[in-house]
């Protein structure tokens, strides 16, 4: 039987700091059994020859200047599937609360009087240029999905990507909840999957691996406002990793995402 | 056979017995909740807290654990397919009346036919020793409605109440029979002993005051009548489908199964885990339909399979009234507020 071509994968980083591609490199113990049945083609962190010819392409980063918008469309042309990967390219990650204060006023933060030298504008999810066919959320990714997802791919079948909440795991772990403890938590409205990663540590869930698709929003700021917070101390909350859905937007103010 | 006494000053020695029979897992603090866990060795018998109110998960993790491996493959015809049932010697040691109730339902639940082979081999390698408790630990409880406030028989070997400086320890099976003659930890219970006793279930009797404004037989009826009640739309509003009421409860009892194949698409686990009818996900059948997409008819689902389905079928009430589902709710959602709420609903139905 002729061995069945190895499928070449490529990773391409935009705005993020690569914390993600390093996930998948820690995936050590399983890493040999993958190269077994894929070839990495592109990669920045570990190897350098460059190839246009991938049938896999992992996307890392936020899509955060127009000319961006080349490249990822490069990328989709070339491969065969797309992955995003990490809460920077799912949703925007961390990079949308730029949008929060005015693109302008970041820019002058972050580079002073060097602010115009740099080209960026609102910072989205990478689906907002592209189709991407599956995500990988969290910031950083939890290595299982990274697993479950190459596997997946490889075998030709869809992955299990949870959409309950991360309660479900933390329970699971029999964690204590930071409800009880005095604290607030994202955790009945964010995507599990991270293994409720923060509160077993005694965090709080800030919903790094964006929301469920069906998240009771009003059912959180009650419960939240209940806890001592105003809306905007809860918006703050929705906002810092999920500024791109409609729950972080105050009621009364139109679309951020266009600001 | 008849009651001995465990000393206190004894009952490190007991645990270090119990030890040398198994692993053994005790309440043990989880702040600010408790938790049951496995003893690593003898100094972990410091942790123990016979004096907890109520676990985080019930003593059912050891039957059913929250993840497990049910088979191990390497292909797919048979002589490449290996059950993995892990099933060691274990004591639960602590476990409160309704969590022996608890125990009771899972086993009743994975006894019927199909048998589930791995929960019935735990249960065969568990020893159980129960232990009395004189009142509710929250406002939440509701055991002296589900009848749970003593003891189902023979579910614990042992079961110990707490009498001052000593435990009166009944004897529930031939095992705990056995395990009493082997441990060189008792002496024979005396009158003083059975007096103190007698006392213990006098002020049970005073502390266990009913909390349904009806009497449980009409549970199953009163659900029957609010089917269409808005209070199940009401409470729904806050709730966020995050399945933490069923996974915290000592009788539920669903679970996923699924194969997780390694890369090579052939070889592989099967792994179960709990499910939840409160998750969106859950009801959700192939050609995605989903008969229960409704959060407040997902709601009402498990309130009528902890007080109709499963006490129709059973006999037994599918609720032990531990009241973990409502105080870990982080919505506040009450199970006991919407048993003692229907009665009014129903009330109100019938006048019009
Ligand atoms: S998701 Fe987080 S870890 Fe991953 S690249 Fe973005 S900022 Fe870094
Ligand atoms: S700590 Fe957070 S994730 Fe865990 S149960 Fe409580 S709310 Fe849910
Ligand atoms: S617990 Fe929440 S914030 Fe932490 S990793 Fe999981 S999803 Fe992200
Ligand atoms: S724990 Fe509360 S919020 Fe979560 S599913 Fe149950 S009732 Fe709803
Ligand atoms: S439904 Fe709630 S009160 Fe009843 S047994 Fe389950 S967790 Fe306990």
């Amino acid at each position: 039987m002729a061995e069945k071509p190895k499928l070449k994968v490529s990773f391409h980083d935009f705005t993020s700091c690569e914390g993600c591609q390093l996930q998948f490199l820690n995936c050590e113990d399983e890493l040999l059994d993958i190269l077994g049945h894929v070839e990495i083609v592109q990669f920045r962190e570990a190897i350098d020859d460059k190839s246009d010819e991938y049938d896999i392409a992992f996307i890392e980063g936020a899509f955060t200047r127009e000319s961006d918008r080349a490249r990822l469309e490069h990328i989709r042309k070339c491969a065969k599937v797309v992955i995003a990967f990490g809460a920077c390219a799912c949703t925007g990650g961390l990079n949308v609360l730029k949008n929060y204060r005015g693109v302008k006023e970041a820019m002058r933060t972050v580079y002073g009087d060097q602010a115009d030298w740099y080209e960026t504008s609102v910072a989205l999810p990478v689906e907002a240029a592209i189709k991407v066919d599956y995500k990988i959320h969290g910031c950083p990714v939890p290595k299982q999905e990274i697993l479950e997802v190459v596997k997946s791919v490889v075998a030709g079948r869809t992955p299990r990507i949870p959409d309950y909440p991360v309660c479900v795991e933390c329970k699971l772990k029999e964690n204590a909840c930071l409800f009880h403890k005095g604290q607030y938590c994202l955790g009945p409205i964010a995507r599990a999957g991270c293994g409720a990663w923060c509160p077993s540590y005694g965090g709080r869930c800030y919903a790094c691996r964006g929301l469920i698709s069906d998240p009771n929003n009003n059912a959180a700021k009650d419960v939240l406002e209940e806890f001592g917070l105003t809306v905007e101390d809860i918006m703050q909350e929705f906002r810092l990793f999920n500024g791109v859905y409609d729950v972080a937007q105050p009621p009364d103010n139109a679309h951020v995402k266009s600001c | 056979m008849l009651p001995h006494i465990l000393p206190k000053e004894n009952f490190d020695d007991f645990v270090a017995w119990l030890m040398t029979q198994g692993r053994v897992a005790a309440p043990v603090a989880k702040a600010p909740n408790f938790s049951f866990d496995v003893l690593v060795d003898k100094d972990d018998i410091a942790r123990i807290r016979m004096d907890y109110d109520v676990t985080i998960l019930p003593p059912k993790k050891y039957l059913l654990p929250s993840y497990e491996t049910l088979l191990d493959f390497n292909g797919p015809a048979p002589e490449n397919v290996r059950a993995e049932i892990d099933a060691r010697p274990t004591v639960l040691l602590g476990v409160h009346p309704y969590d022996l109730h608890g125990l009771q339902t899972t086993v009743a639940a994975f006894s019927q036919d199909p048998a589930d082979a791995s929960v019935l081999a735990r249960r065969k390698a568990t020893r159980v020793i129960g232990l009395n408790i004189a009142s509710y630990a929250n406002d939440e409880q509701f055991m002296a409605d589900m009848g749970t406030v003593d003891p189902p028989d023979g579910v614990a070997d042992l079961f110990l109440t707490d009498i001052g400086d000593r435990y009166f320890v009944e004897i529930g099976t031939e095992a705990g029979s056995e395990m009493r003659r082997a441990c060189d930890c008792f002496r024979p219970a005396g009158p003083e002993d059975h007096r103190a006793r007698q006392e213990y279930d006098e002020r049970k009797a005073a502390n266990f005051k009913k909390r349904l404004p009806y009497h449980v037989r009409y549970l199953p009826e009163l659900l029957e009548a609010s089917y269409d009640s808005l209070l199940w739309d009401a409470v729904a509003r806050r709730c966020f489908s995050c399945g933490t009421c069923t996974n915290v409860c000592p009788t539920c009892y669903c679970f996923d199964v699924h194969d997780n194949l390694n890369i090579d698409a052939a070889s592989g686990v099967r792994e179960r885990m709990w499910d939840s009818c409160q998750l969106e996900v859950f009801a959700e059948v192939a050609g995605g339909e989903n008969f229960r997409e409704q959060t407040a008819s997902r709601l009402r689902h498990r309130m009528f399979r902890k007080g109709k389905y499963i006490l129709e079928r059973t006999g037994k009430p599918g609720c032990v009234g531990c009241g973990r589902c409502s105080v870990h709710c982080v919505a506040n959602i009450s199970i006991l507020e919407a048993f003692q709420q229907i009665a009014g609903e129903a009330a109100e139905m019938h006048a019009t």
